[in-house]
């Protein structure tokens, strides 16, 4: 597919100081235990107070993410709106639950049923912004936000002027609990900044929203561009290894962000990587926001974000001994529990 | 010039019909599937009609043909039933033969299964078999259960919009093609019936206690119905390649939204007019060239009187036949929009107009009104057919007949 994608304005919230200020002074942000929680600004900034109490958690940082990017690209309504989420409101969906047990299926509040739909989110923004075009959300793991990405370059390749595209992912307690019963994190309990010294099965679990405006023109205030995406959908590690040959072919690649998460079950695909990328410096970002469904979008925003600054917050990044030459080409490379595989190209403006 | 996108194949299954087939006939027999369920469990029971599929999830998956195998829920084992019949209608036998795409639609993903155990999965002194459902908590597990037992390897993804999920993945799917990133793709959604989202809807107060009226001055909400449906959608050049059948063409789309209200569309219905007004541009045709609009109908008082102003305003007083098949299958959700798309196929391939079951009297907001008779030997050459949801998400799709 033929065109140009460029990131024209961004905002994250994760477990680091990500949604304001300057990011080279903001200290590492380190958790106890296996769990990262984001945080979360003031949503009264953005969100007027009678709406904000009606709204659980991940709709505020949602919809917060979304309109900070919107003012930070200068848009005030998008040409389309278009997101990923693996679980949606886990919040909403879990009292929901609760309440047909507690009440016995009778007089039941239905606004967590309403903000439990993967697409409420979506519809808060349009709503917010008046934005009666194009609208859509994709719920598939770690596809979700990078789905949301193809749709949009789809959009801008159709013609739509510029498309807010996001992701956002929450993580209770409750489903932390659940995901642990089948292993996907340590049994050992560790904090963040120690990730990659327990090298052992699991990792540990996490949550985020970043929004990107993508327009097909470069700006002033462009961080980056999207040059190239590609999903894997269960490779082999041949298939893998064949898959990055083929995306990288002509490219210069200066440093790798990847997505390893000192998980041993699915450590082997990183090592693919190494093998096809060595000699090229590799920067971690797991131990930043932790794993879940959608940290591709964290590693997207993270990207552009040092491309645009061309600065490494040293403080973000203790494993890092030797700064790449020049930060202008950079490959994000991501697996969610080894199904889904994600390869992202980033270059400077 | 991006490539026109054929549909060379379709499969369904909804509590009408085990396949495509079972459908036209309970169709054109008036045959609704509208009754009480007997899987559920819930205090709603003999109270809320629903559009169950008759068999039990044991039974489904030996039709599904994976009996014996653990992890498949109601929600998947519909699905792949459908797409297994889509893939033979396409007469694809080995669906490695060329790459190909699955974009598939849900709402709630395994929340069939998963209610009935959840509150054992949160409890750390249960342990047990139930643990296989924990990874069916999501909407991409079935995806990638169909996907895994039929050999899907390429393109993959999930959509929920709710009501308009599947019509959007047909969208998605069509928008691959015409990019030229694939050449096939079956695109369409599964849903089972849940108590979540039973109650959810009952909750809204959206839920009729009897079979669901659209259309009608009386109506009073919607029936809630469990099925799946899967269309095969293949590029102009690889039709003429393999020298494929085609039975109708994707020719238009549109997805648009309210920005009105999270669970209410606009009294004028901007958003329904929009998508259809769209779509059919898009597909190169005009508002004479429409003789079929298969609505959204679902019933409820804002959707009827909010589509049928759109199509007032779309089509003046020239409004062609138009029809809500959803007091045959029940609002099948995130299945909706390719249940309906195929019966535009149908409507097509078999010069007909299927009736809306339930109608006695006008809305007095409208001076339109539904088909109530099965129209037979009508030339039907191109059909509207519309999917709204939650979130103010609106698609509506112009599927047409082939013509060369």
């Amino acid at each position: 597919m033929k065109g140009k994608y460029y990131i024209q304005g961004m905002a994250a919230i994760s477990p680091q100081h990500t949604f304001e200020g300057d990011l080279s002074v903001q200290p590492m942000v380190i958790s106890n235990g296996n769990m990262l929680s984001c945080v979360e600004p003031d949503y009264k900034a953005f969100i007027p107070g009678n709406s904000l109490r009606r709204m659980s958690r991940i709709l505020k940082m949602g919809l917060t993410t979304a309109l900070r990017c919107l003012q930070d690209s200068g848009i005030e309504t998008p040409g389309a709106i278009v997101t990923g989420t693996g679980k949606g409101s886990l919040q909403d969906t879990e009292k929901f639950i609760k309440e047909i047990r507690d009440y016995k299926e009778t007089a039941l509040n239905p606004t967590p049923f309403i903000q439990s739909t993967y697409n409420a989110v979506n519809g808060l923004i349009a709503l917010q912004q008046k934005c009666t075009q194009y609208n859509n959300t994709f719920v598939h793991r770690g596809f979700s936000f990078e789905n949301a990405l193809l749709d949009s370059m789809l959009l801008l390749h159709e013609g739509t002027a510029n498309v807010l595209a996001g992701a956002f992912e929450e993580i209770t307690a409750e489903h932390f609990y659940i995901k642990s019963r089948i292993g996907q994190w340590k049994s050992e309990h560790i904090s963040n900044d120690t990730l990659y010294k327990h090298f052992s099965p699991g990792t540990i679990s996490g949550e985020g929203a970043a929004f990107f405006i993508l327009g097909p023109s470069p700006t002033t205030n462009t961080y980056a561009e999207l040059a190239g995406l590609k999903m894997l959908y269960k490779p082999s590690p041949e298939k893998l290894a064949a898959s990055l040959q083929t995306f990288i072919s002509h490219e210069e690649i200066d440093m790798v962000l990847t997505g390893r998460n000192a998980d041993t079950n699915y450590d082997q695909y990183y090592q693919v990587v190494d093998q096809q990328l060595s000699g090229i410096p590799q920067l971690p970002f797991k131990h930043l926001c932790g794993e879940y469904d959608t940290a591709g979008a964290f590693a997207l925003w993270l990207g552009a974000q040092l491309l645009k600054t061309q600065q490494l917050p040293a403080q973000w990044f203790p494993m890092l001994q030797q700064p790449p030459a020049k930060l202008r080409n950079i490959l994000i490379y991501n697996n969610f529990f080894g199904e889904q595989h994600v390869f992202m190209l980033l270059k400077g403006i | 010039m991006a490539e026109r996108v054929f549909i060379t194949g379709v499969g369904m299954i909804t509590a009408i019909g085990d396949d495509v087939a079972g459908n036209l006939h309970s169709l054109c027999s008036q045959q609704s599937g509208l009754g009480f369920t007997s899987h559920l469990d819930t205090i709603y029971k003999t109270i809320l009609p629903v559009a169950e599929v008759k068999y039990t999830t044991q039974q489904l998956s030996e039709m599904a043909g994976v009996a014996g195998i653990d992890g498949y829920t109601r929600t998947t084992l519909l699905g792949l039933i459908a797409v297994r019949e889509a893939l033979a209608q396409a007469g694809i036998t080995d669906v490695q033969q060329e790459p190909t795409g699955f974009i598939n639609a849900s709402t709630v993903g395994g929340m069939c299964d998963t209610e009935n155990v959840y509150f054992d999965i949160v409890d750390p002194e249960k342990t047990g078999d139930f643990l296989k459902f924990i990874d069916t908590l999501d909407c991409a597990d079935c995806t990638q259960r169909i996907a895994d037992t039929v050999g899907f390897t390429e393109h993959i993804a999930t959509i929920s919009t709710a009501c308009s999920s599947s019509a959007n993945a047909l969208m998605y799917g069509a928008r691959l093609i015409k990019a030229g990133l694939t050449r096939r793709v079956i695109c369409g959604g599964t849903e089972a019936l849940t108590r979540f989202t039973l109650n959810g809807f009952n909750s809204l107060k959206n839920i009729d206690k009897r079979p669901c009226r659209p259309f009608d001055q009386q109506r009073n909400g919607l029936n809630l119905g469990e099925g799946a449906a899967y269309l095969v959608l293949e590029s102009e050049s690889l039709v003429r390649e393999n020298n494929s059948k085609v039975i109708a063409e994707l020719s238009g789309y549109a997805n648009t939204n309210e920005a009105f209200h999270p669970t209410s569309p606009s009294p004028e219905g901007d958003g329904a007019f929009a998508a259809m007004r769209d779509a059919l541009a898009m597909s190169g045709h005009t508002i004479a060239d429409v003789q079929y609009v298969n609505v959204h109908g679902t019933a409820t008082l804002s959707n009827d009187v909010s589509e049928g102003k759109a199509l007032q305003r779309l089509f003046g007083t020239k409004v062609p036949p138009f029809s809500s098949t959803k007091p045959f299958t029940g609002h099948t959700l995130a299945a909706a929009g390719a249940i309906e798309a195929i019966y535009s196929v149908l409507a097509i391939q078999h010069q007909l107009v299927f009736p809306n079951l339930n109608f006695t009297e006008g809305m007095e907001e409208l001076y339109i009104t539904p088909e109530t008779q099965l129209k037979e030997g009508y030339p039907v050459h191109h059909v509207i057919s519309n999917s709204f949801g939650f979130g103010g998400n609106n698609a509506s799709l112009v599927i047409s007949k082939y013509e060369g």
